[in-house]
C-alpha cells in the first residue's frame, strides 16, 4: 500500500499559488490518483476556480479529486461547541456569555482552524477518513502559514515544559491536551519527511518575492521541512514586451529570475503571466500542461475571445487630498494588504509627499519582510534616524523578535524582586508561550501610535483586526475582572495605568481625524478579496477604512499588443468591483518601467500617487 | 500532581475567566495573579504530600465546576463575579478574591 503524499503550496497573495495548486491536483487526479485538495486559506477562490461550491466538507471535484475550504469561522465554533455544549444546560446564561466571548480570542482562532489542518495530516496515521494518494495545501499567505506550522513544534515544546512545572497551558490542561501532542509530533514529523511532503513556494521574479521566499524558506528549514521547490509565476513572455515600457519590466524579471536560479539551489519550474484569469477545468490544464511538461516553450494565451479593437473604460481616480490632509494634530496613516501588494512602495511615496511639504514625518514598519531600506538605498535599522537627501523624514524598523526578547526581560526583571526562583521559573516557562510574541510586537507598536513628536507617522503595515479584538476583548472585561480578581491597592494601580494606555491608544486609532486606514492592493481578484474581508476585520474592531489604493495599474497608453490589451480590460474589471465593494474613495498608483528605488524615483511615485491627474 | 494519600488535604481553586492561569498572557500582568501563583507554589513546596492544590479554569475544566455543587450553587445566584472560589475538601473557604499565603495556610490548620 502506498503512502500519502502531501504537497504545501505557499506564497503570498495574488502570486498564483491557489492556480498551481489546483493545476498540480487535477495533474494528480488526471493519472488515477485519489487526490484532495485543502485551503486553510480565508480568501481562498478554490471554489471559483473550480466553478463550484466547495465550503467547509469534503465536496467531490473532478474525477478522482476532492476540495475543501477550511473555514475559520465554522472551525472554531465546531471547536467551541465541543467545549461548551455540555456546559450549556447547567450553566447560568451570564456565565455562558463570558465564556462565549472568550472563545473568541484569535489564539482559538488559530488553534481551531491548525486542529482541522492537522486532522488531515494524522488522519492515515489514526486510521481515520478516506485514504487519499495525494493531498494538496492550499495554504494561506506566508506569514500566517508559517505560524501555523511552527505551532506543532512550539506547542508539544510548550506542553511539554508546562508539563514539567504548573501543568497549565494557554490551550488547556496538560493532561487534557497530551493526545494533541502526539497529533502535532506526528504532524511536525510529517513536515520534515522529504520522501512524503514537499513544499512548492510560488512567487515572482520581483525583490519582495524573492526576499520573503528566502525568509520563509529559511524557517521552514528551522522546523525540520526539507524538500522545498519553486515555482516562478507571471513571467512576461518576451515577445509581447515590444513596447520599451514593457521591455523595461521584462529585462527586471529576467534579473530576478537568474538571482532566484542562482540563490535556491532547488528544482525550479517557470510559468509564463496569462492574458486572462484562470477559471473553469479548460483553463486549469492549460496550466497544467506547461507545469508539468517543463518544456521550453510555453503558452500565455488562455484561450480567451479575440480581442480585435482596443476599448478603454477610463477609470477616474479619487482624490484622497481631503482624507490626508494635515489639521494641526499628529496623524498616523496606516498602509495595510498583503506583503508583496507594495505597500512599502505607497508608505515611502506618501511619507515623502509629506516630508517634502515640510512636514516632519516618521516612516515606520513592522513589517519584518519590509524593504524600506532598499527603496530608500540606505541602511534602516530599529533606531530611528534620519532619511538621508529627504529634508523633515525619519524611518524605523520596529523587530518583532528584538521585541519579543525585551518584552519577555522586561517582565522578568520587574518580577524579579517580587518572587521566589521557583515562581520565575513558572513565569519564564510561561513567557515562552506564542502568545507572548503577539502581545510585545503590539506593545512596542503601541510607543509609535503614542508619539506627539510627529506631524505625520506613516506606518508600512496595520495591525490585524484579530490583534486590535485580542486587546479590546479582555479589556471589556477586565473591568469586571479586575473588580473581582484584583483587592490588593497595588494590583489596582498597575491595572489602571496599563488600562489608560490601551485605552488611549485604541481610542486613537478609532478616531478618523487622528488615524487613517487604507488598503493596498492589485486589482485582480484574490487581493480585493483578502482586502476586503481585512476590512471587515477592522470594521469589527471599530476602525474605519477611508480609502483603498490600487497598485500596478496598466497606463492604456502602453497596453499595445493583444496581451496588455486583454490584462488591461481585466483590471478595468476589478477596479470597478472594488469601488462597489468598499464604497470608498479608489486612488491609483500606476505600474512604473522599472522598479521604485532610490529618492529620484520615490519623488516620481509620490507625484504620481498624489497628483490630481483623474484618469489612468 | 503525585498520587495523594487519602489522608491529605486538597485545596481547589476556581479561577474567574481568564485566558491562562498565570495572568502573564493577556496585555499586562495582573500582580494579583502573579501573587496566588507564587501562594500556591509555597504551599506546594512547605507542605510537599500533605496538600494537594488544583485550580480549574472555566473555559477548560467546565466539567470541574459541573461537579461541585456548592460551586454551581454560587454560580447560579452571583453569576461569574463569584470566582474565583476556594474550596478547602469541597468546603467553600473564600470567594470574589484569592487567599493569601497565610489565608491558605490557616485553612490547612496544620
Amino acid at each position: 500500500m502506498n503512502t500519502t503524499k502531501y504537497l504545501f503550496f505557499s506564497g503570498k497573495g495574488g502570486v498564483g499559488k491557489t492556480t498551481m495548486a489546483c493545476a498540480t491536483a487535477v495533474h494528480y487526479a488526471n493519472e488515477g490518483k485519489i487526490t484532495l485538495i485543502v485551503t486553510t486559506d480565508p480568501a481562498s477562490n478554490l471554489a471559483d476556480v473550480f466553478e463550484t461550491e466547495i465550503g467547509h466538507k469534503i465536496t467531490p471535484l473532478l474525477n478522482n479529486l476532492w476540495g475543501m475550504e477550511i473555514d475559520p469561522d465554522k472551525a472554531t465554533e465546531e471547536y467551541r461547541e465541543s467545549i461548551l455544549s455540555p456546559m450549556r444546560a447547567v450553566m447560568p446564561q451570564s456565565v455562558m456569555v463570558v465564556l462565549e466571548e472568550q472563545f473568541n480570542s484569535p489564539c482559538t482562532t488559530e488553534i481551531a482552524s491548525f486542529d482541522r489542518f492537522v486532522d488531515f495530516m494524522v488522519a492515515e496515521k489514526e486510521g481515520k477518513g478516506e485514504k487519499y494518494d495525494v493531498v494538496i495545501f492550499d495554504t494561506a499567505p506566508t506569514g500566517h502559514t508559517i505560524r501555523l506550522l511552527e505551532l506543532p513544534v512550539d506547542w508539544s515544546k510548550h506542553i511539554e515544559e508546562s508539563a514539567k512545572g504548573e501543568g497549565n497551558t494557554c490551550i488547556g490542561p496538560v493532561a487534557s491536551i497530551q493526545k494533541n501532542k502526539v497529533r502535532y509530533d506526528e504532524a511536525t514529523r510529517l513536515l520534515g519527511d522529504a520522501e512524503r511532503t514537499t513544499f512548492v513556494f510560488v512567487l515572482q521574479p520581483e525583490e519582495t518575492s524573492v526576499y520573503e521566499t528566502k525568509r520563509s524558506s529559511k524557517e521552514l528549514k528551522e522546523i525540520g521541512v526539507k524538500n522545498i521547490e519553486l515555482v516562478i509565476n507571471g513571467i512576461l513572455p518576451g515577445e509581447v514586451c515590444d513596447h520599451p515600457f514593457f521591455k523595461s519590466r521584462y529585462e527586471m524579471h529576467q534579473k530576478y529570475i537568474k538571482i532566484i536560479e542562482s540563490d535556491f539551489p532547488v528544482k525550479i519550474r517557470k510559468m509564463y503571466q496569462r492574458d486572462g484569469e484562470i477559471k473553469g477545468i479548460e483553463r486549469l490544464l492549460n496550466i497544467e500542461k506547461d507545469l508539468f511538461a517543463n518544456s521550453g516553450k510555453q503558452s500565455y494565451s488562455i484561450g480567451n475571445d479575440e480581442i480585435t479593437k482596443a476599448v478603454f473604460n477610463n477609470f477616474t481616480a479619487d482624490s484622497i487630498d481631503e482624507i490626508i490632509k494635515p489639521n494641526g494634530k499628529t496623524k498616523s496613516i496606516f498602509f495595510t494588504g498583503k506583503g508583496g501588494v507594495g505597500k512599502t512602495v505607497i508608505s515611502v511615496a506618501t511619507a515623502y509627499k509629506f516630508a517634502s511639504e515640510g512636514y516632519k514625518t516618521l516612516l515606520l514598519t513592522t513589517d519584518p519582510a519590509s524593504h524600506i531600506g532598499e527603496v530608500l538605498e540606505q541602511h534602516i535599522n530599529d533606531k530611528i534616524q534620519k532619511v538621508e537627501g529627504v529634508a523633515n523624514l525619519w524611518s524605523v524598523i520596529v523587530d518583532q523578535e528584538k521585541a519579543t526578547e525585551e518584552y519577555k526581560q522586561r517582565i522578568i526583571e520587574e518580577s524579579k524582586s517580587k518572587y521566589s526562583e521557583d515562581m520565575m521559573i513558572a513565569i519564564k516557562e510561561e513567557l515562552e508561550s506564542p502568545c507572548t510574541e503577539e502581545m510585545a510586537a503590539f506593545d512596542k507598536f503601541m510607543a509609535y501610535v503614542e508619539s506627539d513628536d510627529y506631524d505625520f507617522v506613516v506606518f508600512d503595515t496595520a495591525p490585524t483586526g484579530h490583534t486590535l479584538r485580542l486587546l479590546e476583548l479582555p479589556f471589556d472585561y477586565s473591568d469586571q475582572v479586575s473588580l473581582m480578581v484584583t483587592t490588593s491597592q497595588k494590583s489596582q494601580e498597575a491595572k489602571s495605568v496599563t488600562q489608560k494606555r490601551f485605552d488611549k491608544v485604541i481610542a486613537r486609532m478609532k478616531n478618523p481625524e487622528k488615524s487613517i486606514f487604507s488598503f493596498v492592493v492589485y486589482p485582480e481578484s484574490t487581493p480585493v478579496i483578502e482586502a476586503y474581508r481585512a476590512m471587515l476585520d477592522l470594521k469589527e474592531a471599530g476602525i474605519q477604512t477611508q480609502f483603498v489604493v490600487a497598485n500596478q495599474v496598466l497606463k492604456p497608453e502602453y497596453c499595445t499588443n493583444e496581451f496588455f490589451i486583454k490584462r488591461r480590460i481585466m483590471q478595468e474589471k476589478y477596479l470597478s468591483e472594488m469601488k462597489e465593494r468598499f464604497q470608498l474613495p479608489v486612488t491609483i498608483m500606476p505600474l512604473l518601467e522599472s522598479e521604485i528605488k532610490g529618492i529620484a524615483m520615490i519623488q516620481k511615485a509620490s507625484n504620481l500617487l498624489y497628483s490630481k491627474n483623474g484618469k489612468v | 500532581m503525585t498520587i495523594q494519600q487519602t489522608e491529605s488535604i486538597k485545596i481547589e481553586i476556581f479561577d474567574p475567566p481568564m485566558c491562562c492561569p498565570s495572568g502573564l498572557c493577556g496585555p499586562e500582568i495582573d500582580p494579583a495573579l502573579l501573587d496566588i501563583n507564587e501562594a500556591v507554589l509555597k504551599i506546594k513546596k512547605d507542605f510537599n504530600g500533605k496538600v494537594n492544590v488544583e485550580r480549574y479554569l472555566l473555559s477548560q475544566q467546565g466539567q470541574k465546576f459541573m461537579q461541585q455543587p456548592e460551586v454551581m450553587k454560587r454560580l447560579q445566584t452571583n453569576g461569574v463575579e463569584i470566582l474565583p472560589l476556594t474550596l478547602v475538601n469541597g468546603k467553600v473557604m473564600k470567594e470574589k478574591s484569592y487567599p493569601t499565603f497565610d489565608e491558605l495556610k490557616k485553612y490547612l490548620g496544620i
